[in-house]
């Protein structure tokens, strides 16, 4: 039974492993694996650390992201990440010049990641933006200040007085045709859209395919995958109810439907097994589900502690296909793709409120060298010496509410390295009216790196094994413990006798004082 | 008819438009995320300690304290805490030329300390700090008891000895239960604060009568140590960070159920031996216009003001004003009114 799954798992694992020229959905395939791959041509190419800020911020209010989740490819043999956020504009970073190539300014905020595929052979940015427009610019826009246009922004939902800011979803691309959802919501009462689209269009041109209303209220982005021959398309509403779409044909036809339990901010993740292809979806009411992609029924549930508020992602613990997901609970959980056993959970320093990058990298620098220490967490002998570790080996990032971006390894859930990210650029958030940007990783193994828009207004390029300043340390439980006998010792045996040294105290007036009174009172 | 109608529709208009002093309040400073609410409601509470009558003036200052913890946690997001006050001040001073509202918005908690000490003396420490008022009130518990143990020099104690491990014991407990199920950082540095104060009370437990005004000494440290960490861009958490950050601070919530459990075996152990903000404002309010004086001919040595001074700050009548609060216990219970409250406004040359 395995063996099927190793073999689909190893097929997704090469697939990542060419040199990606394109990112065809807002995680990068349906697994929402968020990896890249990328080969140095020259030993002197290396991803430096490197942070971006775009333009000064704004106010806060419910629903606005500093950043959405990068999308990074290889641009005529050079990686570079693709990121909007709430300064309405499309940033192109050059990640090995450290420079921004070209930006394009939209008329709203850019609250989800683009997606990059080819038109004759020449890779092009889609995003959707608040403006209720979708984009699409070469990436490879070098000479051109603000992108070079594929075609005009094209018009989703058209403009009304009343209306609200868009929600554009993230694209999905497949074989010529963009799928994006939106949902503009305007008060007017005579008009009360509340209708949610989930549209195609021609990646070539622009033009409108066929629209489909799928439900009202928000949507997630489409995922897409091939299920028996067919391309099909994973929808959730923001009001927790998943559809599938066969858009194989002409216009898309319903598969199925199935309503979650809660709140639904995420979007799904794909384990495209061809022997029994698995949706997964986490929900506000802190439990993910496991449906069979062809019927929707429902294969298993497991319950965290606490809101599963962004996506899943697919990947592979000891050889065994699993689901990752973070939960405010605090914890990054890796369930059994098959059954939902729970293989691990690793508990963090924060709510995980990102969604889970699964990528290979770490080729024994740094991060596998002793370097780091061991966390002490409970799948872990903090007690033993670090192990060697296997070259290249499977690691999950995840960004947590304490501030930090961790990398675990996919197999135990132990730490490998954590990031400071920065504090919210607002003093106050509110929690689950968005979903913040989640990393993604750029595989180049010694020199494999994360990026990732974090909720300070930065964006951050960090190498996993080479220097970083941003790098934090993340205490064994033997070093806190070793660190608080240190600081015992060294108060009771040097700070204690420097501060009662001397026969005078401080205010000699005040001590005589002191003595009289207590002696005076003891007489009376 | 009409003109009475027209009268109330007049009222009523001035009344909303009354409401856009609340709204003002609310919206951000020149576009940025500063609120002026957080300004004011910080202003108001360093003015009430000044203008509060006499008469029941022990009920306004709890009151002000009370008020004083709500408003540190729901409003005024700068403080971050003892250390990250300090921390906050010297990320505004940098911002300083460069983001002027920012630079207000985290100036704005440690000027109005610094600034109201100078002035009115250390009313900040009795009258609003919430680390104080939350020792102050789990300290009543064993008010009564503590205030016998003065009386006789602080003497060892089977009882405080018992206490103190116990405290101890909850430390370790905690911690391992901590490092256990949690990910901590170095710049969890809460921890080691607690762990000092565990020791400090395992000290005091012992030698208390002798050693306080020496052990005080600490605070240089402690302020030392913050200031530094401050310039060099460390984050040290400290207690009751946690309720004005985002994000749970476990280090944070232990320093404070630390600070609060400490205050049981020693009243205001916080203040009195660690606390980086007691030895910053005593040397701001060393020259402030108000200030306790006594007067040794209505003093009749009775020792209430002693008794009721729950910082040891007075001895035989006299303020120390390195160790007052100013939260007037002393002018309060003084039978004779020898303690009273002095303005010493210099006129303009």
């Amino acid at each position: 039974m395995y063996s099927v799954s190793s073999v689909v798992c190893l097929i997704s694992v090469v697939a990542v492993g060419a040199e990606a020229t394109d990112w065809p959905s807002f995680r990068n395939g349906p697994a929402n694996a968020a990896a890249c791959r990328w080969s140095p041509t020259t030993p002197d190419e290396a991803v430096r650390e490197w942070s971006f800020r775009g333009r000064p911020g704004t106010r806060y209010r419910p629903g606005v992201t500093a950043w959405a989740s990068p999308a990074l490819t290889v641009v005529a043999g050079r990686p570079m990440a693709f990121i909007g956020g709430f300064d309405q504009t499309m940033h192109a970073l050059d990640l090995l010049s450290k420079e921004e190539r070209w930006a394009k300014i939209t008329g709203g905020p850019i609250a989800e990641s683009p997606a990059v595929g080819l038109v004759d052979g020449e890779a092009v940015v889609f995003w959707g933006s608040a403006d209720r427009h979708v984009y699409a610019c070469y990436a490879d826009s070098r000479g051109a200040g603000d992108g070079r246009k594929l075609w005009s922004p094209r018009e989703l939902i058209p403009a009304t007085s009343t209306m609200s800011e868009a929600q554009l979803s993230a694209p999905l691309l497949h074989r010529g045709t963009l799928y994006i959802s939106c949902f503009a919501y305007d008060r007017a009462m005579g008009r009360s859209e509340q209708q949610g689209w989930l549209v195609a269009l021609d990646m070539q041109t622009g033009r409108e395919l066929w629209r489909r209303a799928a439900a009202p209220g928000m949507l997630s982005s489409p995922t897409g995958a091939e299920v028996d021959g067919r391309f099909t398309v994973f929808l959730a509403a923001r009001r927790g109810l998943l559809q599938a779409f066969d858009v194989s044909g002409s216009a898309p036809r319903p598969l199925w439907h199935y309503q979650m339990p809660h709140e639904v901010l995420g979007s799904p993740a794909i384990d495209a097994d061809p022997a029994s292809p698995r949706v997964f979806l986490g929900s506000k009411f802190g439990n993910l589900i496991a449906l069979d992609a062809r019927t929707g029924k429902e294969l298993w549930k497991r319950m965290a502690g606490n809101w599963i508020d962004n996506s899943a992602c697919v990947g592979e613990v000891n050889g065994v296909r699993a689901v990752f997901a973070g939960s405010h609970d605090y914890n990054l959980w890796a369930f059994r793709a098959s059954d939902g056993q729970v293989l691990w959970k690793r508990p963090l320093g924060g709510e995980v409120y990102s969604a889970p990058a699964y990528f290979r990298g770490g080729e024994g620098r740094g991060a596998g060298d002793g370097k780091e220490e061991d966390d002490g967490g409970e799948d872990s002998d903090s007690a033993s010496p670090p192990a060697p570790r296997p070259s290249p080996q499977s690691l999950l990032a995840v960004a947590a509410l304490d501030n930090h971006l961790y990398v675990l390894e996919a197999d135990t859930g132990r730490v490998v390295t954590s990031y400071f990210t920065g504090k919210p650029m607002w003093d106050k958030v509110a929690k689950g009216e968005v979903l913040w940007g989640s990393p993604a990783a750029l595989e180049a193994g010694s020199e494999t790196a994360l990026v990732h828009g974090s909720f300070n207004g930065e964006v951050y390029v960090m190498p996993l094994d080479g220097e970083c300043g941003l790098r934090t340390k993340v205490q064994s439980a033997a070093t806190l413990w070793w660190g608080l006998a240190v600081t015992a010792a060294l108060f009771v045996g040097v700070v204690l006798p420097a501060v009662l040294w001397g026969t005078r105290a401080r205010s000699p007036q005040r001590a005589r004082r002191g003595a009289e009174d207590a002696s005076s009172k003891v007489r009376r | 008819m009409a003109s009475l109608f027209s009268r109330l529709g007049d009222l009523f208009e001035r009344a909303v438009a009354n409401l856009k002093v609340l709204d003002q309040a609310l919206n951000g400073l020149e576009g940025s995320y500063v609120e002026l609410l957080t300004v004011l409601a910080l202003g108001l509470l360093a003015v009430i300690p000044v203008i509060v009558p006499e008469r029941h003036r022990q009920r306004y200052r709890l009151a002000n304290q009370l008020f004083g913890i709500a408003i540190f946690i729901f409003v005024i997001y700068t403080c971050l805490g003892v250390f990250g006050m300090i921390r906050n001040f010297h990320r505004g001073l940098s911002e300083i030329g460069r983001e002027n509202i920012v630079a207000l918005y985290y100036c704005s908690v440690p000027a109005t300390i610094l600034v109201t000490s100078m002035i009115f003396g250390p009313t900040f420490c009795g009258w609003i700090c919430p680390t104080g008022a939350l020792q102050e009130l789990i300290g009543r518990i064993f008010g009564r008891w503590h205030r016998g143990r003065k009386r006789c020099g602080h003497p060892f104690s089977w009882k405080l000895l018992a206490m103190a491990l116990a405290v101890t014991a909850i430390f370790l407990g905690w911690m391992a239960y901590l490092s256990a199920t949690r990910v901590f950082f170095v710049e969890d540095a809460s921890i080691y604060w607690s762990e000092v104060l565990v020791i400090l009370l395992l000290v005091l437990v012992w030698r208390m009568g002798a050693w306080d005004a020496r052990l005080r000494r600490l605070r240089v440290l402690s302020f030392a140590i913050i200031v530094a960490a401050a310039i060099a861009s460390l984050r040290i958490t400290s207690p009751v960070h946690f309720g004005f950050n985002k994000v749970y601070d476990p280090a944070s919530v232990l320093a404070t159920v630390m600070v609060a459990l400490a205050a049981l075996v020693v009243p205001h152990v916080w203040c009195r031996y660690l606390c980086p903000w007691r030895e910053a404002i005593a040397w701001a309010a060393k020259h402030s216009a108000r200030r306790l004086a006594t007067d040794p001919a209505k003093c009749t040595h009775c020792g209430k003001c002693a008794d009721v001074c729950g910082v040891d700050a007075v001895a035989d009548g006299k303020v120390d004003p390195r160790e007052c609060h100013m939260c007037l216990k002393c002018v309060d219970n003084c039978p004779t009114k020898a303690i009273a409250l002095k303005e010493d406004w210099k006129p303009m040359p």
